[in-house]
């Protein structure tokens, strides 16, 4: 596998697309991975973790809700959405919150991405340490109302 | 239930040690009998500055693990009490941060164990109900002396103080055990609606409603970080939201229809009769109201004022932070408040009014916006409901709930033994 980066870029006009991006994303991606989830506030971040879940049969789209307060929300699937798929454990953070680097060993971010797991950060930019050893990051922009532009940027993987 | 007790002999105090650690808070409390709190200590309000080198907020496995020991010392001195009086240890199982939880579980555990006292394992949110039922216990005790007011409750038709000692109320007595409360638990990580009901001592859930992506308090909280209020900023829009005009900016809520769940799901909600909140669009929403209003500059000089006054709480300094905003400002937030509190409310007595509960209480940090306690008490009011909110302490993350949820458990025999473990995405009901 080369070390190139691979970008895939989806416009999408609505939530509801949004998710449907994130079943295409979640096909892309394969564990281990920690990749870091760019966007403004109000972005829809989220919401692409919604589809991205549901494709793995990890959890409803519904049950996907922000991670701010908790810090972390794990949903366990597997890669292809069926129950005999090979497992995958989707970590869902957000270091809105989280100012001090010394706090991410303390969250456990430190041991992430474990073998069977893919590993979403929001606001994982703010730490430089995490954006050195990351996996490569999904960016989420707002084009005004409900269109968004996401792209995907990973670096080889295996 | 106190009669219970004296019969049995058996647990001659009730006197439990709550232990919570779910979250951005260290807390322990002692509380006798589910309703008498002998102590509640939270570790950000007391100074360990000195003993552990300053006071990084409570996030991190690693603070909690600094604090819990000391904080616990404090609550059990603050009691008066001996751990060789207690009868029982309490601790939050989950849900929450699992390196945080494990603290308290860890902790919690190996103190029962040394003092081979029994553990009891208590739901957060469970814990968050109990903080109101403790209140309404203490209020009602605090009744049977004349004239002495109640607090946190509201009985309908301005009855007055509710009267009678716990247990021996009269039948039809607001929160009385075999009556189906709703419970709305808001806060800055939840927002759900439970059903709960006491059936010969012991405490039964349903869960009947939930967000499907932010929290209310963090719509709150990121609204105003998005304002320049700084975070986490409620606080802030509840002091300033009475001098803007609610009606400015009409925000409006989408129905939302989840879909159906896969059959035999555990703790999945019959979509047919579940309440759903969503508060992410909102959020968005105001965001998008600032840019086209161009608001932008107004609000980065707002920041930067704020950020030259740390410190700066909602209690002092509201006229200096009143004057930092236009009335276009105060306008918009007045009106996300009004929205979120009459999403809120509207969406909660329907509820009660489907499962034709005989109460409704209010737990969680937003539990102490000004605006939404005026709403659900009247609204409660005109429909002849009982209503009750916690105090400000009881109202964000604490151990005394957690030590009085944890006493229909110690009554009813239902403790946890040594497997038990942190559950960071534990339910709570059916």
């Amino acid at each position: 596998m080369s070390k190139n980066t691979e970008t895939v870029t989806f416009s999408t006009q609505s939530a509801e697309e949004t998710i449907a991006a994130g079943h295409k994303i979640a096909a892309k991606l394969r564990p281990p991975l920690l990749l870091i989830l760019r966007g403004d506030l109000g972005a829809g971040k989220t919401t692409l973790v919604k589809g991205i879940a549901e494709a793995y049969g990890a959890a409803q789209a519904d049950e996907v809700t922000s991670p701010t307060f908790t810090l972390l929300h794990e949903f366990l699937g597997t890669l292809d959405g069926t129950a005999g798929g090979a497992q995958v454990l989707l970590c869902h953070l957000d270091l809105y919150r989280v100012d001090d680097e010394r706090q991410l060993a303390a969250i456990g971010l430190d041991e992430m991405p474990a073998p069977e797991s893919i590993v979403l950060v929001e606001w994982g930019e703010k730490f430089a340490a995490l954006m050195a050893r990351c996996d490569g990051e999904i960016v989420v922009k707002s084009l005004g109302g409900d269109a968004r532009e996401i792209t995907l940027k990973l670096r080889g993987q295996a | 239930m106190t009669e219970v007790k004296q019969g049995r002999g058996r647990v001659p105090q009730g006197l439990i040690l709550g232990i919570e650690s779910s979250c951005d808070e260290t807390a322990a409390a002692v509380v006798r009998g589910g309703r008498e709190t002998l102590s509640n200590v939270v570790a950000s309000q007391i100074a360990l500055h000195a003993r552990f080198g300053g006071v990084v907020p409570e996030l991190a496995s690693r603070e909690h693990l600094r604090a819990v020991v000391p904080v616990v010392e404090a609550a059990m001195a603050e009691a008066g009490v001996a751990f060789a009086d207690l009868d029982a240890v309490a601790v939050t199982e989950g849900p929450g941060l699992p390196g945080a939880l494990l603290v308290g579980v860890s902790y919690a555990k190996a103190l029962a164990f040394g003092l081979g006292k029994p553990l009891i394992a208590v739901n957060h949110l469970e814990g968050h109900i109990h903080a109101v039922l403790l209140e309404v216990l203490a209020a009602r005790a605090d009744a049977q002396i004349p004239h002495k007011p109640t607090s946190g409750l509201y009985p309908p038709h301005e009855q007055g103080p509710v009267r009678g000692g716990p247990g021996n109320g009269a039948p039809g007595e607001p929160f009385e055990a075999g009556q189906t409360i709703l419970a709305l638990v808001v806060s800055g990580g939840h927002t759900h609606l439970y059903l709960a009901q006491e059936q010969n001592g012991a405490w039964h859930y349903r869960n009947v409603g939930r967000t499907v992506d932010d929290a209310a308090g963090e719509a709150f909280d990121k609204v105003a970080k998005l304002l320049g209020l700084g975070y986490p900023g409620g606080p802030w829009l509840d002091a300033l939201a009475p001098f803007g005009d609610a009606g400015a900016v009409p925000f409006s809520f989408a129905q939302i229809k989840a879909k159906a769940h896969r059959r035999g799901e555990a703790g999945a909600l019959d979509p047919k009769e579940a309440t759903y909140f969503s508060f992410s669009g909102i959020k968005t929403a105001v965001l998008r109201y600032t840019q086209v209003h161009g608001m932008e500059e107004r609000i980065a000089q707002r920041r930067a004022a704020l950020a030259a006054m740390p410190g700066a709480s909602p209690k002092r300094d509201l006229e200096l932070v009143r004057a930092l905003c236009d009335q276009e400002t105060l306008d918009l937030i007045a009106s996300f408040q009004r929205a979120v509190v009459e999403d809120l409310r509207r969406k909660t007595f329907q509820t009660a009014e489907r499962f034709g509960a005989a109460s409704v209480l209010v737990s969680g940090g937003v539990a102490a916006n000004r605006e939404l306690r005026e709403h659900f008490t009247a609204e409660a009011r005109a429909q002849g409901l009982p209503i009750a909110f916690p105090s400000l302490k009881l109202s964000t993350d604490n151990a005394a709930m957690i030590a009085a949820a944890a006493w229909p458990k110690l009554v009813t025999g239902k403790f946890a033994d040594e497997r038990l473990t942190a559950d960071a995405a534990l339910k709570l009901g059916v």
